[in-house]
Formats: C-alpha cells, structure tokens, sequence
C-alpha cells in the first residue's frame, strides 16, 4: 500500500479489531522480541486517555508508542534488557491520572511516567512526578506551565501553545506584509494560549488583529461569527476551534466566501484534516510531523507505511510524538546506563538526539522545555481517507525567545 | 460597517436562529412528550441524539448507504430500541409513587453507560464526525450564502414538527395523548388504554430525539461531546416552556435558538450559552411551572 493510500476495509478491520479489544477487556501492548534479551524488563508507566473525551488522542498515543516497543524489541531493548510500557486509561479524568501515577510509582516502582495527550491530564500528573521525584516525559500537551522555571522532573516533547502562537504570527507576516488577521478559538487553555503568542508576536510583525472571536466549549454554530469576520475582511482568518466545530468553522467560512488559501488552522491532525473535506484544499494548518515532508526519514517512512496498513489512516503529529517518545526514553536509559531516576533525569536534561522519523533536534533546557520548532504546510489534495500537502513555511526558536510565563499564567 | 455587511450579519442570525431553533425544538418536543405522559425526566436525551447522528453515520460511512437511506434506516432503528428500552426497563416503574425520581436516576444511569461505550468506540477512532450533505451547493438569500443542506435541515425538521402538532391534534392515538398528559385517571376512565400510551409516547419522543441528531448531524460536524450540550438544552427548554407542553418546547425552543444567534452577535458567543440558561432562572423565578403549562 502506498503512503498516502488507506483503503476503507482496512479502517474497518481496525475500527472492529479495536472495538472486539475493548470489549474483551484486554490490552495487548507490544509484540514478542525477535531479539533476545536478558535481564529484568525496564518499565515506563503509560498514562493516557483511552476512554473519555480525549479518547481519540489517548488511543493515536499508544498506536504510535507501540510501533516504537515492537522495533525497540525487535533491535534487542534497551542494554539487553526489554523495554516494557505499563498502560493505564486516565479516563480524561486528572485525578484518576494521579491515582495511575501513585500506582505505577509506589507499586510497579516504574523508572518514568509518559503517555498523556491532554495539557489537565499532563498537569496533573507533573504535580505528582515533580513531588515526588518521578521522571516524566509529556509526549503530546502543549501547555506551557508543564516546564515552568524551576520544573525539575518533567521534559516537554511538544513545543508549547504559546509558541505555536508565535509561530503563527510569523507566518502571517511572512505571507503578506502588513496583513489583517481574525482568531476564532474555543475557551480552553491550549487555545488561549495559542492567542496569547499570536497577539505577542503580531505587534512587533505589524499583523493586525481585525476580529477576536472566543467561543465557549460546546459551540455548535459560528455562522453569525464567520458572517462578522467575512464583514472584517481580514487577509487570513486563524482558527483554534476544537474538532468538530473546527469542521463546522471551516465550513461556515468556506460557505461566506472566505477562501481556502485565507484560512490557518493551529494544527492539523488526519482525522481533522479529511473533515474539512475537498473544498478546504489550499487552506493552511501548523504541524510537528507531516507524512507529506521532505525531511521524514527512511525509518519515517516506514513507521507511515506501516502505521497506514495496520490503523487504517495516516499517522500525523500525535502519534509521531509517541513513537518518539519511545526512543527519546530509550536513549536516555542508554545514556544513564541503568534504571535509576535521578541519573535518567539527568540523562534527559542532556539529551541530544533528534527525531528517527523526521531527524529535527531534540534537546531540552533547565525546566525540561525542548527547543521550540513548527511547521506551516498547505493542503493540495483531499481524498475520503488520505491527503497531501505540501510545506510552506518553517520556524526554530528557543523556549526563552518569548515571555510565555508572563503571557500564560 | 456597511449595509450589505449589516444585512449579511442579520440574515446570518436569523437563518441560525430558525435552524438551532428547529432543532432544538424537535428534541425538546421528545423529551416534553415522555415527561408529560409517563412523567420521565429522561436525562439520556442527549445520549440519544447523539446515538442516532452515530447510527446514521456508521450506515453512510460503513455500509456506503445514501444519506437519506441512512437517515430512514436510522429513524427506523429508534422504533426497536424505544421497545427494548421500555420492555425492560421504563415499564417496570409505571406504578411506582414518585417514579419520576426513580426515572430520573435510572436514565443517569444509562447515560452513563451509553457515553461510556461511546468513548471507547467511536471515540477512539475519531475526534469528529460528519454526514455528506443531503442537498449540494448553496442559495442567495440577499447577500447571506445559505447551504442547500442546511435550507433542507430547516424544512424537514418544521415539516416533522408540523406532523407531531397534527397527530397529537387529529389522530386518536394523539387525543388520546393528551388526555394522559392532562388527566390520566380520567383518560382511563373514558377508556383510554394508558400503558398503550406511555409505549406509544416513549416510541414517538424517542423518533423525536432521533430525528433531532440525524438533522443535526446534517447540518454540524459533531463529536462526543454534543450529547452533554443537547442534554441541558432540552432539559431547560423543557422547563421553560413547560413540562409537558409541546407548544412550548417548540416556542421556547425557537426562542433559545434566536437567542443564542442574537446575543453571540451583539456580546460574545459565551455569553449567548450562559443566556438562555439565564432566562430559564429568571423564568423558574417568576413561574415556576413553566410559560406554557397548564
């Protein structure tokens, strides 16, 4: 199968090979070694949102964290031993999260905790790790204040929102001097966060904000909005909606007349991106990882090939993350020679290793944020299950560049 | 601003309004139904509109059925369910003192339960979901672009609710409705067989709901995450209209709808969500059973 093919049986088959999963109750997680290895296993406490609002995510977490365990133990582990990833469903809910945390630490003595996808859920757990001394690696949430100053025990995969922000506004300003911009976002710390950077930045850009739409969590309808913004006549129309309203957005801008190449998504995953549907090609998203980019690596490609031919779909940023993740944590344990926290954590404060799949940098600072990096691309084509696009813009700063602190409390 | 800004802005709330007030009115009008004969508050409401914008995407996307084929077979779907639901379930209270406390907590339950299969299904295998349009392409309605799907969306759910005036009007089956919901003692003594009317009532506000969220489904993206909004909009149309009363679910439901497109104009969307919730302590306030209750 091509990369950019996914036929609907094969989502089919996944979609019931999942459901008969759940139903059974069981979680297999990972494949038998082709490689021998000896010694105890080396576990990793994973926490993610299997069930609950963020299910999708949770789900797209572990699918890509199991490629990485199924190559990690097919290369040998990690020094001869296996590398193990205890799973746990946070429900989407933080104060079961902390309730896995406690368990993963005080009964299964986990050398580190990973997994979730949600910024409340990763939250709540780098309370627990920071107090008690756990190392954590957050693969996939975005918010800032997982590496505020002082942070000692958490390591931020993801750039954050606040960035995103930034780099949006650089975007902006690249494509059109002097440009009108409108925000429609949701209420939520991400998206916040994210208008925050935006307005930062866009001051000191000359991109002018010509409507600031929030809407509340649960909107169904932005007909009125996207009326009000199509009567500002902005040059580009940023959009930090959730989901399904993200679709209905873009759909009620496309209906006023707002152009495709006018709309900038904060960040594209597959499933959104085949929602907007053909209409919305040539509109514009933020990424970290895109099957589409010239810089994915023969082990990217195939981690794409093979994610397409067992899920169903292509993996986008989301799934990328965890399957890096995997190998950040793996590499870390090499470098600290063993299963002790304190000399992990250490190893991952001086982490310099880049991505497999798409060879971009990965290093983190003293509060564990990673050196910040996105991607503006351009949608060329939509069909039922796949998608192309192309890059247009890129952008690399340090974590200090912006007052994140200051702008998000 | 300009005028034809001004005038796209205006027909752009009037035509959200009429639409989010349809169907909000249809799905209101379910739950009034069942509350107002079998005295069911059913707090699943919004599982159920989500459960039929699920079904009729699951025919459409797995089984590559046309949208309208989808959306019968999904209407259809409800009539078994409301039957299963109320063979095992919703029957065993009729006779219960205060059964609607009872009912109350059991659709929590189910609630619960429904959200919970959902989440680990559809859930985890995308974060939104959409129905292809029913008609394509859009219609000028002075400077205002209006989808072809969503002017369908409008008619077929006031059509449907025009039918649900005209059967509890003029059917038998309707009379003898509102007879329950009037007086249900009396009903029975004119010799109106009243379980045949708590089943009949259950299987029509359940066919209410359904056609509530495949319409929705229509006109919006949806996720999960719908089920919670429609739960606690029906449930204060319900009040504020009058537990019971259709007439007031469909008016209360159309003014919600105008309101929502009308506040989120002239202040903020957020506040357009916190005011009708705000009109409904206000109303509760000044009369407690509701605009339209008898």
């Amino acid at each position: 199968m091509s990369r950019d093919t996914v036929t609907s049986g094969a989502w089919r088959q996944s979609a019931v090979t999942a459901f008969a999963i759940a139903c059974m109750g069981l979680a297999p997680f990972g494949a038998a070694p082709a490689v021998a290895q000896s010694g105890e296993p080396i576990t990793i406490g994973f926490i993610s949102e299997l069930s609950g609002p963020y299910s999708f995510f949770g789900t797209s977490c572990k699918q890509g964290l199991e490629f990485a365990e199924k190559k990690i133990a097919a290369e040998g582990g990690v020094l001869n031993r296996p590398l193990t990833f205890k799973v746990m469903d946070d429900q989407t809910n933080p104060a079961q999260a902390v309730a896995a945390a406690r368990s993963l630490d005080v009964q299964d003595n986990v050398l580190a905790l990973t997994g979730p996808t949600s910024s409340d859920i990763a939250l709540a757990i780098y309370g627990y790790a920071e107090q008690n001394k756990v190392p954590f690696v957050v693969p996939v949430a975005a918010f800032a204040q997982l590496t505020k100053p002082g942070t000692k025990y958490t390591f931020r995969v993801e750039p954050d929102a606040v960035g995103w922000g930034y780099a949006a506004a650089k975007f902006v300003a690249a494509r059109k001097a002097g440009a009108k911009l409108a925000l429609m976002y949701t209420d939520n710390a991400l998206a916040r966060a994210i208008t925050a950077g935006i307005k930062y930045q866009a001051e000191k850009e000359n991109v002018s904000i010509v409507a600031d739409i929030l809407f509340p969590q649960g909107s169904n309808d932005a007909t009125v909005q996207a009326a009000q913004v199509a009567a500002a006549k902005p040059d580009f129309v940023y959009l930090a909606t959730v989901g399904a309203f993200d679709v209905t957005t873009t759909n009620q801008l496309l209906d006023l007349g707002i152009k495709p190449e006018q709309i900038i998504h904060n960040v594209g995953a597959t499933s959104t991106l085949l929602g907007y549907g053909a209409r919305s090609v040539g509109s514009n998203y933020g990424t970290f990882f895109d099957a589409n980019l010239d810089n994915v690596t023969a082990e990217g490609h195939k981690f794409i090939d093979d994610f397409v031919q067992q899920v169903g779909r292509i993996p986008s940023y989301v799934e990328n993350y965890c399957y890096n993740t995997a190998y950040i944590i793996k590499t870390a344990i090499e470098k600290a020679g063993g299963a002790d926290r304190e000399k992990f954590r250490d190893a991952m404060s001086s982490l310099n290793m880049v991505e497999p799949t798409s060879g971009v940098p990965i290093s983190f600072d003293k509060n564990g944020a990673r050196k910040e990096y996105m991607y503006y691309m351009q949608l060329t084509g939509i069909a039922a299950k796949s998608y192309t696009a192309k890059r247009l813009f890129y952008i690399e700063w340090a974590p200090e560049t912006l007052p994140v602190y200051d702008l998000v409390k | 601003m300009t005028t034809s800004a001004i005038l796209l802005i205006a027909i752009s709330v009037i035509t959200t309004g009429l639409v989010l007030g349809v169907i909000f009115s249809l799905v209101a009008a379910g739950v009034t139904i069942v509350y107002g004969s079998i005295w069911l508050p059913n707090a699943s409401n919004g599982q159920f509109f989500l459960t039929a914008a699920l079904i009729c995407w699951s025919f459409v996307t797995w089984l590559a059925v046309p949208i309208w084929v989808a959306a019968l077979l999904t209407l259809a779907v409800s009539l078994p369910i409301s039957y299963l639901l109320e063979a095992t379930l919703i029957r065993r209270f009729y006779d219960v003192p205060d059964r609607n406390i009872a009912y109350f907590v059991l659709t929590l339950g189910v609630t619960q339960i429904l959200s919970g299969i959902f989440s680990v299904t559809y859930g985890r295998w995308s974060d939104q979901f959409n129905l292809p349009p029913m008609i394509a392409g859009v219609t000028f309605i002075g400077p205002f672009p209006m989808t072809n799907n969503r002017i369908f969306v409008l008619g077929a759910a006031s059509v449907l609710l025009a039918l649900l005036f005209a059967m509890l009007r003029f059917h038998p089956y309707g009379r003898a409705l509102r007879a329950v919901f009037q007086n249900r003692e009396a009903a029975a003594l004119r010799g109106v067989n009243v379980r045949a009317i708590y089943r009949l009532s259950f299987a029509l506000g359940m066919l209410s709901i359904f056609a509530g969220g495949i319409l929705y489904g229509m006109a919006y993206s949806f996720d999960l995450t719908v089920a919670w909004t429609m739960a606690v909009t029906a449930f204060a149309i319900m009040i504020v209209g009058g537990p019971g009363s259709v007439l007031g679910a469909v008016v209360v439901g159309m003014v919600f709808g105008f309101t929502q497109a009308g506040v989120s104009t002239f202040t903020s969307p957020t506040l357009a969500t916190f005011s009708y919730l705000a009109a409904m302590l206000i109303i509760l306030l000044l009369k407690p059973s509701g605009l339209f209750s008898r």
